[in-house]
């Protein structure tokens, strides 16, 4: 059995798998209360975000512009991230924390942002003498990286300009969740509570799926504070659940206040998640709960119905981001499944290094091929041409046109998700994501069966 | 202005395009090309149609004297004189609104 | 005051000049506001980009051309699956984003051989298409790359290729007008008057300014077939690229969007002496007009008013089934800004339903002109509105429905306020007869949704409900 791991052998993108660094920044900063993340750059830098963040949450987020015009080309953009700082805060009283998060015009220009900060931060306190409003630099050209470096670095800079020693030890656990949905918060804030640990969720989206009142005072925005990312330097340790999207702040946090870092793996799965927890243990002194307990054994029970009868032997094509994909090709080894294509949609050569994907090269039982820095071209010309027959496709909405026109059932994971309803609110990781993960392939391969007349008729009696 | 000169002029603005487009030079040559043919059509003759832009401000002509006769019934009671005293009345205000006295910036840049 | 300084804006007090409320007895040689002006920064305007206006809007349309993106990867992931415009070229249109991938060497070093190689791997790759379209982003624009002299060389190596090239960096002028105007004028002056089209009617327009949101152009092309009309081009809907290299063969050009596309309109006309006829295709009496004025232009009145009495017949009992029942609705309309002068009077006299409050992103003040004069008295028309504002004016008008947006619409959903996608609609097409209907039902269902009372009901009172 091979396992090779190529990279996209074509300069140019067909269909790129990811947004850009700026974008993954500002879901950073979103979900941070009172907080509202300045993009200095043209136009289209926030706004095009803003708009992929409604599709996917079908939620409205209030992300700001410096709306750099042609001028700033010859004299500079500071002038205009100056009048948008004034502007915000003059016209948001509530706000404390602006990330001002650069793109690759502003970058190019050469903007001084640290400078700006210096400048404006005193400025500030001169007109709003009662009003403490953290200024957050965070340099994300959108020609490094991608969106998931771009949330890596706001994560860092966020931490590494607000956190604190105040020398007062506050028995908090730093759970950096890194890229994930309202629902896997909700999960974890569940599991924290069941092993009474007291975590600070980094960053708490949970209130990204916002309802709608009787008072229509409703209003959806992020949750972690300004003291939660203070509170960051006093903690018992962190730990950071994606490698790639938060783990820098951690390290950042071990090696300026010695606050331990740790890495889990990917909660995706039930080892992923088993690990997970008993690191948690370990580092918090706390028990693993018999809830917990129950609820593993709930998703075992689940999954033990369909992995070898429906799932075994079935070729799975993953894309996404690169923690997400790993963990689900590990979940998919766990029932069954065989992850034959995975796809990493940037130029991160840390990839190569993952210990995660040396395993599973390592113990694949099937061909798997690995294909870094790719685009999905590279997963719709592998299906043109015959060389890949996957019978599912996990993956985000953008690439719903390839197993759209190839008649291969698609299980829409990751970011972003708008053409299935409300995918958000569910976890994918933890216990309970991997039973509904497990139950939401299973269904979409029913669909097919009966839509495809494929055996459908066994399913009545399953 | 006349009350019926006011009536007609506020029924254009509601009502048309032509009067709007890009420039100063665009618009003078709508105004008088539409208007003018009006002004034939309402008085029961035939407007000479030999260019396309003939034929252009008679589509806008057209329709708009078909809507006029019906939101004007006093229009038929009116006598050559006074229909070529109002259209160029009309022609005037308009121009007025939609050229000389529009805060509308771009108006007189030379290019589009 | 007419000019209205809104509570939200005293510490940006020129926005004043950018907000108006129409009082009996004005007009807008007194009160016009500011449009098409520098942005101020930090309002959360909605405004989008020069980049956007170019590609989004007008360049991606094209059926059977490659979009290629000369920069970092984002701006073309940001313009792939968020607009919904068919094409009978099995979408290909919808289905694909290119880019060159610019990396941070390219920004040191420059990015033409790049930019080659992207082309000549993205040709390789779809071997039947023969046509694209390459854009400058700020990264891109900032460095100097030259893309014309790229796309030259390419299409020197390759005879039966053909490219277009777009400047429009997303710093370029303050919106996405700018992009539609650079993307105009490229146009004419570079590749209309290469291509000869077959023609085989002696009626032949191009319309111009419709870009086949779910199927719109599919409408009209429906009528001007069964009047023997031909389109030599459509600018651009379900259009090809050699379509719309043919403009100067038709001898009318028919503009709905003037805003978007009046430019090439007028170049037209100044070069090739083809008049401009501006109608409204959105609008049940205003597609009349627009086709009895097309009629009168070629002398085919009698087919016209035959297939405008067709129509009337399916669609108009229909129309007025809703007409009784939305009459009195309070709309508000918050989009680019055409839209804003083509539905005010159009909702009001074919649906009896009154637009309340207007803001248009990139409106020049041409649009605003046309939307005061067809709009109402009371009414505030804004330029650039942002969210703050947003707020206070649907305190001030209290609109029941409101066109906008999807993520606009996410916000006023709170406010248990309906939307109704205002760019790319919700069941649509919008336009022609049957457009209108679906439009009408769309904003009728919107509003009638027991959800909206629900949504206010407390259920902690003690009294039942």
């Amino acid at each position: 059995m091979s396992c090779s791991i190529v990279q996209k052998d074509r300069s140019g993108i067909i269909n790129p798998i990811f947004n850009c660094q700026p974008c993954g920044a500002q879901y950073a900063g979103m979900g941070v209360k009172d907080c509202i993340p300045l993009v200095h750059g043209g136009q289209g830098c926030s706004m095009f975000v803003r708009l992929l963040f409604a599709q996917h949450f079908k939620e409205n987020f209030d992300i700001a512009s410096s709306s750099l015009h042609e001028e700033a080309a010859v004299f500079g953009g500071i002038k205009r991230l100056d009048e948008a700082l004034l502007v915000l805060a003059r016209r948001y009283p509530q706000l404390r924390v602006i990330p001002i998060i650069t793109t690759c015009s502003t970058e190019t220009i050469g903007d001084d942002i640290e400078g700006v900060i210096r400048k404006m931060s005193r400025k500030l306190k001169e007109e709003f003498p009662e009003r403490t409003i953290h200024l957050v630099p965070v340099h994300t050209p959108s020609y490094t990286g991608s969106h998931v470096s771009g949330y890596n670095v706001a994560i860092e800079s966020m931490v590494k300009t607000i956190a604190k020693k105040k020398d007062a030890p506050n028995g908090k656990l730093n759970l950096f969740t890194g890229w994930v949905n309202p629902g896997d918060v909700t999960l974890l804030k569940q599991y924290m509570s069941e092993m009474g640990v007291d975590a600070t969720t980094l960053i708490d989206i949970e209130s990204f799926d916002s309802p709608t009142m009787p008072n229509k005072d409703s209003f959806t925005h992020g949750s972690t504070t300004v003291e939660d990312l203070e509170s960051t330097g006093d903690a018992v340790a962190s730990i950071a659940l994606n490698r790639y999207e938060g783990y820098s702040a951690a390290q950042y946090l071990e090696k300026k206040f010695n606050v331990p870092a740790t890495i889990a793996p990917t909660p995706i799965g039930i080892r992923n998640t088993d690990i997970m927890l008993q690191q948690i243990a370990k580092i918090t002194g706390k028990a693993i709960p018999d809830s917990l307990v129950k609820e593993r054994g709930v998703a075992l029970d689940a999954l033990a119905d369909l992995a070898h009868m429906f799932f075994a032997n079935k070729k799975v094509a993953i894309y996404g981001n690169p923690d997400l994909v790993i963990g689900l090709a590990e979940f998919c080894r766990e029932v069954e499944l065989e992850p034959s294509l995975l796809l990493l949609g940037d130029d991160n050569g840390a990839y190569l290094k993952d210990p995660r994907i040396l395993a599973l090269q390592e113990s694949a039982e099937h061909d798997m091929e690995i294909v870094c820095n790719a685009d999905l071209w590279e997963l719709e010309k592998r299906i043109k041409s015959g060389a890949l027959k996957p019978d599912l496709i996990m993956g985000h909405s953008k690439g719903r046109f390839v197993a759209i026109d190839a008649g291969i059932p698609m299980v829409r994971v990751g970011f972003p998700t708008f053409d299935r309803a409300g995918l958000y609110r569910h976890p994918t990781i933890g216990y309970k994501g991997a039973m509904l993960l497990g139950e939401t392939i299973a269904n979409t391969l029913f669909a097919q069966m009966e839509f495809k007349k494929d055996r459908e008729w066994i399913l009545n009696t399953w | 202005m006349t009350t019926q000169t006011k009536e007609l002029v506020n029924f254009i603005q509601e009502r048309c395009l032509w009067q709007f487009y890009s420039r100063a030079w665009d618009r003078e040559e709508n105004i008088n090309g539409v208007l003018g043919q009006l002004g034939e059509l309402l008085s029961n003759q035939t407007p000479k149609l030999e260019t396309p832009m003939d034929r252009c401000h008679f589509a806008n002509a057209n329709h708009l004297a078909r809507e006029v006769r019906s939101a004007f019934p006093w229009l038929e009671e009116m006598s050559p004189d006074s229909l070529t005293k109002l259209i160029g009345g009309v022609m005037a205000k308009l121009e007025e609104i939609t050229i000389t006295k529009s805060k509308n910036g771009e108006l007189h840049t030379q290019a589009y | 005051m007419p000019m209205k300084l809104l509570e939200c804006d005293t510490v940006i007090p020129e926005r004043e000049r950018h907000i108006y409320v129409k009082e009996a007895g004005e007009d807008t040689t007194q009160y016009l506001p500011v449009s098409n002006a520098a942005t101020i920064p930090g309002t959360l305007s909605e405004r989008g980009c020069s980049f956007c206006g170019a590609k989004l809007v007008i360049g991606g349309v094209l059926k059977d051309t490659i979009q290629m993106i000369h920069g970092p990867f984002g701006c073309s992931y940001d313009t792939w699956h968020t607009k919904r415009y068919p094409s009978d070229n099995d979408n290909f249109q919808l289905k694909y984003a290119w880019s060159t991938n610019v990396r941070e060497k390219n920004v040191v070093f420059g990015a033409e051989k790049l930019l080659k190689k992207s082309i000549e791997e993205a040709f390789d790759a779809m071997p039947e298409i023969k046509r694209m379209y390459i854009y400058t982003t700020c990264s891109t624009a900032l460095i100097g790359d030259d893309p014309k002299a790229v796309a030259k060389k390419v299409m020197a190596e390759r005879p039966d290729v053909d490219i277009f090239v777009v400047e429009c960096p997303g710093f370029a002028g303050v919106s996405q007008s700018k992009g539609h105007h650079v993307l105009n004028m490229g146009w004419i002056h570079d590749k209309v008057g290469q291509v000869e089209p077959e023609i085989w009617s002696e009626y032949t327009i191009n319309f111009i300014g419709d870009y086949n949101i779910q199927g719109d152009t599919f409408v009209l092309k429906d009528y001007f077939d069964r009047l023997g009309i031909q389109v030599i081009a459509h600018f651009t809907g379900n259009a090809t690229y050699d379509e719309c290299r043919s403009m100067h063969r038709a001898k009318l050009s028919v503009v709905n969007c003037a805003r978007s596309a009046g430019y090439i309109a007028n170049e037209l006309k100044k070069i090739y002496g083809i008049p401009r006829l501006d109608i409204d295709s959105w609008g049940f009496s205003y597609m009349a007009e627009g086709l009895r004025k097309v009629g009168d232009f070629f002398g085919i009145q009698d087919k016209v008013e035959a297939l405008i009495e067709e129509e009337y017949a399916k669609w108009k009992p229909k129309l007025d089934w809703y007409k009784e029942r939305l009459q009195g609705t309070k709309m508000a309309i918050w989009t680019g800004g055409p839209r804003l002068w083509h539905w005010t009077r159009a909702v009001e006299d074919d649906l009896g339903v009154y637009v309340v409050a207007m803001s248009s992103k990139f409106g020049h003040q041409e649009d605003f002109e046309k939307v005061i004069a067809r709009g109402r008295e009371g009414t505030v028309y804004i330029d650039d509105g942002n969210e703050l504002e947003f707020f206070e004016v649907i305190e001030m008008v209290k609109p029941d429905v409101i066109f906008t947006g999807p993520r606009v619409g996410e916000l006023v959903k709170k406010l248990h306020i309906p939307y109704i996608n205002g760019h790319a609609y919700h069941n649509g097409p919008y336009m022609g007869f049957e457009g209108f209907v679906n439009l009408a039902r769309d904003m009728y269902n919107a509003v009638r949704s027991p959800l909206w009372k629900l949504a206010g009901e407390n259920i902690q009172k003690e009294e039942a409900l």
